[in-house]
Parts: structure tokens; C-alpha cells; sequence
């Protein structure tokens, strides 16, 4: 095992490389370049040449990346253009909020998900099965702007329970530890609502359809057929082989709580990693984009992972080798 | 296309408009009582982007602009009638001849750290803008012709400005936000911690900034305009125009700007004034006339006289602009409406056309990806173009792409038509949007030149006497508006909700709502 491990991070490196010689290449062919936005009479376009050649985008882009490599190597990824301040600085800034509504929300749906996918697939065609179903599908029509906004609507304006953006309330920042958590709670009450409503319909689904696959299998025809409780059939034998699916699904959704909700962060004035992520791309911010893919091509693979050693865990048939 | 100006980047966010709030027929501007302002004062300002320096010679964006303008000042600033008038600068001399400028600056005056501010700091300020090795983008606005502006500190108080030569818009310019020698002296400004815990001279000193959230700037008690009567000043940042609305409506914010389509049901609302004024932004319709279908005048004319400039403010803004027809604001005192309007007349724009043998006349407009205003203002030109036998088909591209190809330093570009806006600066003076000498490198993209043209411009910048500059622009705009190079379309208004809590606003201009930021208050 520890092998194994050991190895998939060393294949790390050489795909590491390869994500960010191809994002750096894709991202220069995008046009405009970082001055394109200083579109300002008063600016003389020579001096947006000087300031790019301040930033070293005169050079061939392959030289480019080079620079940009040594220097990651050595633990600089750079400094962003548009502050000056480094891009690891701006990138540990946002990511912890991100990190926070993103987990909260991805254990709230697989709380609610697994259970409702079990019971859907255990009651299949019946009354309980049928409103999990239609919820299911109204909750992936709907728009997460639109959800968010109704909420913002019912909740802040018109109730005035909730704050209706931001993270915090910058009135009560000086007051005691437990007064700021319960704000910070409040503020994540209605973002959290949005993201985890629609998320719940997928998963509900795929739980369901393990589960109803599994169900149909010989070895729990054998084993209701030597006796033993329905409970212990369903949570024991069945679910278990139902959520090797979810695992992989989970695996694959985990770069998204990284790169967080771009939509939902802007709805709700979330400081999260989406704006910061989809602003960089707009501004043509280099440093930053490259930060950011690189961070995130290390969260996917190691979400990878931890997908495999997780089917280790649940699926017995599985075993990496000592080898 | 953006425009920051340090005097009045206070407040961009209202860029820009003129004169007293309109009347009102469904509600009356409530104003509170300056005796009932609440001495701990929080007033909550919604950004509608994210911050990204608080430096004002580095920043590019009015985010980051509308903050520093609370923190810093620079040695004029702008009133409510648009004049330049003294900030840290006591008074100020121009020679005879127009190119020195001897500046007497105010003695009382400490940074927020407690260190005295002096000449110093306003050599330093623009030594720093015109250093090469400084990203600052406002290095052209000190360089004449190639020649940069020399900056001289006579004595402690005393800054002098040698121009290479005459130049109408310093005056302007002389108004940028100073920055403390003592504090960047030898650093290297682009990367200064500096730019996070900024350092000033203005009313408000910067408490907190929690990165895509909100900053805090807490009173001055040291202002040399007086103690401010807000306690403090919270800047949240809230990306989405909808949510500003609804934290608006909640109370969260004290202050939202309002789209057209919200105009009616935010006027309704309890608890909430609505100012509406006048914007020194023009949008206009840009032919590219290194492209042969555009050479002719008559062609651009005949669009001229196919376009309902009425119908397309009332369908895209419900009344919350107004057409245009020159490359001036009403609101600028160099403003001349003595131009040719081109009134709807879609029967002279057909026998136009076919004076010029552009019957068959098919073209692309192009605009950028998110302004729903000018993707709208694409689809209904569209339709009255088609009422004269043009065909015209629309292309929305995303604005950095866009501002490549317009950008881009070749001849011809690779455009027809583009369907964009100029936010003009406090100066009239528009050599760089103009002056045939500004193509293909430089923001005459449309290859427009007319000799004319260009002594008025050159003449426009380097007299110093308004009145005569005045005439001169009136000219200038006649001649632009003849020649239709661009098919100028509306002036924008700005429409601001105020929390009715909120009081000692200035009079709604371009300068914004809140000139004095020192007398603004709020209620308990």
C-alpha cells in the first residue's frame, strides 16, 4: 500500500509538467494579454509595451515558460499582476473559504444523499420513491442563480433572518471568537442551502441506481434466502457494494471543491476561489491562472488518490498489492 | 472603456454626471438633518468588483480607485462644477509662456502614520510615476511628446512642474493622489507591502481588508479638512448587480447602483433616494474607415440619418439616457451642441446610400460580451439598418479579444464596425482618440484623420485660456460631427440608491454624491 502510494506521487512530476506546459500554451493563445484592459485615452500604448516587458511577456513563450517553471520549482509561483503581491499569498487567501462552504456542503449532501438514495431504491415505485424522483429532477433544472436570489429574497429581505451576501459583518469584527463563528454560520446558512439543494438530486440519483443494481444481485437473493434481517441485508450487504459508484463519483467531484462555485460565490459575495479563478482568466492575470491550474491538477490527482485507496476500503475485492 | 480619476475616484462608482437631482413625481429626496448624525457612524459602500492594490499609481481598476479616493488626496481635486480647485495644494501659478507650475502646498498637513507631509512627497509621487521600472499606467499623462515633465521640490512646501511645453490638460493631471517618500523610498513599489496597508493623507485610514470580502477605513481625526463625521466607511464587495439590489433592499449596504430595468421598483421603495445624473460618457458606433465601405462620408452620414436615436434610448433605457451627437458630454463646460444631428430620416439615408453607390452596403458590428446595454443597442441598430437596405450582422466577443483586435498595431484592422463608449476625462482634450497621428498605434483605431481635426486638437491642449479653449472644442466637435467617423449614439445616466439614513451628500455630479466625504454622515 505505502508503495503504491509512493509511486502515484512520483507520477505526479511528469504529469505535473505536462498540465502546465499545455495551460500555459492554451492560455497564451487566448488574445489580449494582461494591458489589453487599460484602455484609457491617456495611456500611450508604448508604455503598455514597457510595462509587459516589466513582466517578461516579450520574450518567446516557450522562454517564458521556462522562467516560469525555474521559479516554481524553486517555490515561487510569482506575483500576481494586477496587486503585485504573490500569487501563493492570493491563492491560500481564498482558498480556505472556499475549502469551508465547499466540504460543508459536499458532507451535508452525502448525509442527506445516501440515505435517500437507499430508501428510494429499497421503495422503488412507491409513493416515497416517486416524490424523491420528482424532486430530484426539479432540483437539477434549477438555476442556481435563480435559487439563490429567491432565497436571498425570502430569507433577508423580506424575513430579515439572514445576511444576504458576504462572509462576514464587518460591524461585529472586533467582538469575541463565538460571536464571529455564529456570524460566520449565518452568513453560510443561504449559500449552503443553494449549492447543497442542487447538488442533492445527482448523487440521490446515482445512490439510487447502485443501490437498485446491487438489490438485483444473486448474493443478497442468498443471503434473504438464509434468513437474515432485511436491515442487515440493505446496510450490510447491499450498501456496501453500492457505494464503490459513489466513491468514484465523489473522487471525480473533489477538483470542484477547489475551484470552487463561481456562480454561487458571485451571487452571494463569497470570497471563494471561483471568482478569483474566473477574474484571473479575464484579466489575462498569467501567474495566477498558472497558479491556480497547478494547485488544482495537484488537488485532482491526489482526489484520485484518495478515490482508489477509498475502494480499498469499502470493496473487499480489492487489494493493492504488496509488491 | 474604464476611466479612473484620482480627485474624484472617490466615487467612481457613480461615475461621472451633472447637475441637481431631477425631480422626482412619484417621491421626494429625503435627506436627513445634519444635528441628528450619529458621531459613530458606519456608512456600508458596495464595490462591485473585487479590490486589487490600494496604491493609486498603480491601480487600474475603479474598485480599487473608489477606495484610495478615501484614503489619499493629491494637490487639487475637482468641485461640484467640475473646476479644479486647491486639496493639498494651497494655491498654484502658471507661467506667461504656460510651462511652469509653481505650487504652494498646505503646511498642516500629516501622513496617517503622523509624518509630516511635504514637496517631498509630491516630487517623489511623480518621479515614481514616470520611473520606467514602475507599472504605472499613468506614466503617459506626465510625458509630452516623448518628453517627460520635470518635478522640482523649491522648498519644503513649494513643488514646481517644468513642462516641456504648453499643456491645457496638466492642470488636471496635477490633481493624482500622493503616496509617502518615507515610506517607499527605495522599494520597489509593484510589490510594496505597501499596497495592503496603504498610507495617506485623506480623511479615513485603512482598519481592515479581508480579500474579496470587505475593507474598513476608520476616521482620520487628523484630516486637515476637519474631523470626518462618519466613524467609519465599509466597502463590501458584492460582484452581482442583483444581490447589491437586494442587500440594498435588506439595509446591508447603504448604497447600490441601479440598472434601468430596476429604476421603477427601486424608486418605490421606502427608505430609499434615488439620484439620477448625467454622465461624461459617450457610446458610440465606430466605422473603420481603412475599410473601403466607410470611406465615403456620405455612407456614414446616411447611417447617421437611418438610426432612431430616440427609440433606441427609450427601448434600451427607458428614458435613462439621452441620444448624442458629438464626442463631447452635454455636462463638459467644453461642450457645443452647434453640430450636425442627422434627425431620424430614413428616406435621406436611402438616397444617400445610393449617392455613393452603397445600396448593397453589408457590415458586421462588433461589441463586447456583457455590456447588455450594447449587445441590445447591436440588435435594434440592426433592425433600423435593415429599414434603409442595409444588412448588418451582429458579433459579441469577449472585451479582452475585443480590445485586441481593436488594439491591435496593424493597418487595416480586422473590424467593420464597433459599438463601444469613452468615459472622457475632466480635460476636453482628446488628441488620443482624434489625432491621425494616434493610428495605427493608439486609440485613433479607426483611422480617422482630418488635418483640420488635428490642429484643433494640437491647439486645444496647448492654450491655457478656457474661453478660448472653448471655442476651439466647439469647432473641434463641429468638424468631428460632419464626418461622422463614429455614429455617436447616447449618454448614459447614472442612477444611485441611497439609503435615506445617509446625509451631507454634495450635489449628484460626476464627481458623485459624496465630493466632501468629511461631511457625509449618517443617522443613528
Amino acid at each position: 500500500m505505502r508503495k503504491f502510494v509512493f509511486r502515484r506521487l512520483l507520477q505526479l512530476i511528469p504529469l505535473l509538467i505536462g498540465v502546465s506546459l499545455i495551460s500555459f500554451f492554451v492560455m497564451h493563445l487566448a488574445p489580449g494579454d494582461p494591458t489589453s484592459l487599460f484602455t484609457d485615452p491617456n495611456i500611450d500604448p508604448m508604455d503598455l509595451a514597457r510595462i509587459r516587458a516589466n513582466w517578461g511577456l516579450d520574450k518567446p513563450i516557450i522562454i517564458q515558460y521556462f522562467y516560469w517553471l525555474g521559479n516554481v520549482v524553486r517555490g515561487d509561483f510569482g506575483t500576481s499582476y494586477m496587486s503585485g503581491q504573490p500569487v501563493l499569498k492570493e491563492i491560500l487567501e481564498r482558498l480556505p473559504n472556499t475549502l469551508l462552504l465547499m466540504v460543508a456542503s459536499y458532507i451535508l449532501t452525502l448525509l442527506i444523499t445516501i440515505p435517500l438514495g437507499v430508501i428510494s431504491a429499497v421503495k422503488k415505485g412507491k409513493w416515497f420513491d416517486n416524490l424523491v424522483t420528482v424532486l430530484s429532477f426539479a432540483g437539477m433544472a434549477t438555476p442556481s442563480f435563480w435559487l439563490g436570489m429567491m432565497l436571498m429574497l425570502l430569507f433577508s429581505v423580506k424575513l430579515g433572518w439572514l445576511p444576504a451576501v458576504g462572509m462576514y459583518d464587518p460591524l461585529i469584527r472586533d467582538q469575541g471568537v463565538g460571536v464571529r463563528v455564529l456570524d460566520l454560520i449565518r452568513h453560510m446558512i443561504l449559500p449552503l442551502t443553494t449549492m447543497t439543494v442542487l447538488s442533492l438530486a445527482g448523487i440521490t440519483r446515482y445512490q439510487r441506481a447502485a443501490m437498485l443494481e446491487v438489490l438485483n444481485q444473486d448474493f443478497i437473493r442468498t443471503a434473504r434466502a438464509k434468513g437474515l434481517p432485511e436491515r442487515v441485508v440493505i446496510f450490510k450487504h447491499a450498501l456496501r457494494n453500492a457505494l464503490i459508484p459513489i466513491v468514484t463519483i465523489l473522487g471525480l467531484s473533489l477538483p470542484g471543491l477547489f475551484g470552487g462555485a463561481f456562480i454561487i460565490e458571485t451571487i452571494f459575495a463569497w470570497p471563494g476561489m471561483g471568482r478569483l479563478g474566473v477574474l484571473a482568466i479575464f484579466q489575462r492575470n498569467y501567474p495566477l491562472i498558472m497558479g491556480i491550474v497547478v494547485f488544482s491538477a495537484v488537488l485532482i490527482m491526489l482526489g484520485n488518490l484518495l478515490a482508489d485507496i477509498c475502494y480499498a476500503l469499502v470493496d473487499p475485492r480489492i487489494r493493492y498489492a504488496k509488491k | 472603456m474604464r476611466k479612473r480619476y484620482f480627485a474624484f475616484a472617490v466615487l467612481l462608482i457613480f461615475i461621472a454626471g451633472c447637475a441637481s437631482p431631477s425631480p422626482q413625481k412619484d417621491k421626494l429626496i429625503k435627506l436627513p438633518d445634519p444635528s441628528s448624525a450619529d458621531p459613530h457612524g458606519r456608512l456600508v459602500f458596495a464595490l462591485g468588483g473585487e479590490v486589487s492594490v490600494l496604491n493609486p499609481i498603480l491601480s487600474t481598476d475603479s474598485t480599487s480607485s473608489a477606495v484610495e479616493g478615501t484614503i489619499f488626496t493629491g494637490m487639487t481635486k475637482i468641485n461640484e462644477k467640475l473646476e479644479v480647485v486647491p486639496d493639498l495644494a494651497k494655491s498654484w501659478r502658471v507661467s506667461k509662456d504656460g510651462r511652469v507650475w509653481t505650487f504652494k502646498l498646505r503646511r498642516d498637513v500629516k501622513w496617517h502614520d503622523g509624518h509630516p507631509f511635504t514637496a517631498e512627497d509630491v516630487v517623489f509621487t511623480f518621479n515614481s510615476i514616470l520611473d520606467p521600472k514602475v507599472n504605472s499606467v499613468r506614466r503617459s499623462d506626465y510625458i509630452i511628446d516623448g518628453e517627460p515633465i520635470k518635478f522640482k521640490a523649491l522648498d519644503k512646501f513649494t513643488v514646481q512642474a517644468l513642462l516641456p511645453k504648453p499643456f491645457a490638460p496638466f492642470l488636471v493631471r496635477s490633481g493624482m493622489s500622493v503616496i509617502p517618500k518615507h515610506l517607499l523610498a527605495g522599494i520597489d513599489i509593484n510589490t510594496a507591502a505597501f499596497n495592503r496597508q496603504p498610507v495617506g493623507t485623506g480623511p479615513f485610514i485603512l482598519k481592515e481588508w479581508v480579500t474579496g470580502d470587505h475593507l474598513t477605513v476608520v476616521r482620520n481625526p487628523n484630516y486637515y479638512l476637519g474631523n470626518p463625521k462618519l466613524a467609519e466607511i465599509i466597502f463590501k464587495i458584492i460582484p452581482d448587480e442583483n444581490a447589491r439590489l437586494v442587500a440594498l433592499e435588506a439595509g446591508e449596504i447603504d448604497q447600490a447602483g441601479i440598472p434601468p430595468k430596476d429604476y421603477k421598483r427601486m424608486k418605490s421603495l421606502a427608505g430609499i433616494n434615488v439620484f439620477e445624473f448625467d454622465n461624461l460618457v459617450y457610446t458610440y458606433l465606430g466605422f473603420n474607415l481603412a475599410n473601403p465601405k466607410f470611406k465615403d462620408k456620405r455612407v456614414r452620414q446616411a447611417l447617421a440619418y437611418a438610426t432612431n436615436k430616440d427609440q433606441l434610448v427609450n427601448l434600451i433605457f427607458k428614458g435613462l439616457a439621452s441620444p448624442a451627437y458629438a464626442p463631447s458630454a452635454p455636462i463638459s463646460w467644453a461642450y457645443s451642441d452647434k453640430v450636425a444631428k442627422y434627425p431620424y430620416n430614413p428616406e435621406k439615408a436611402r438616397k444617400l446610400l445610393a449617392e455613393a453607390g452603397a445600396e448593397e452596403l453589408e457590415f458586421t458590428i462588433l461589441t463586447n460580451q456583457g455590456n447588455k446595454e450594447r449587445e441590445k443597442a447591436a440588435v435594434i441598430l440592426q433592425q433600423q439598418f435593415k429599414k434603409v437596405g442595409v444588412k448588418v450582422s451582429v458579433r459579441i466577443m469577449e472585451w479582452s479579444a475585443l480590445l485586441k483586435i481593436v488594439n491591435a498595431n496593424n493597418d487595416p484592422k480586422d473590424f467593420e464596425t464597433v459599438l463601444m463608449g469613452w468615459s472622457l476625462g475632466l480635460d476636453p482634450d482628446a488628441y488620443s482618440i482624434w489625432h491621425s497621428s494616434q493610428y495605427p498605434r493608439g486609440f485613433n483605431f479607426i483611422d480617422y484623420h482630418n488635418r483640420k481635426v488635428n490642429q484643433l486638437l494640437e491647439k486645444g491642449r496647448t492654450t491655457m485660456a478656457k474661453d478660448k479653449r472653448k471655442k476651439i472644442y466647439a469647432k473641434l466637435w463641429e468638424e468631428i460631427a460632419s464626418d461622422q467617423p463614429y455614429l455617436f449614439l447616447w449618454y448614459p445616466k447614472t442612477v444611485v440608491g441611497v439609503s435615506e439614513r445617509v446625509g451631507g451628500l454634495s450635489e449628484p455630479g460626476p464627481a458623485g454624491l459624496m465630493l466632501h466625504l468629511e461631511k457625509v454622515f449618517v443617522i443613528k
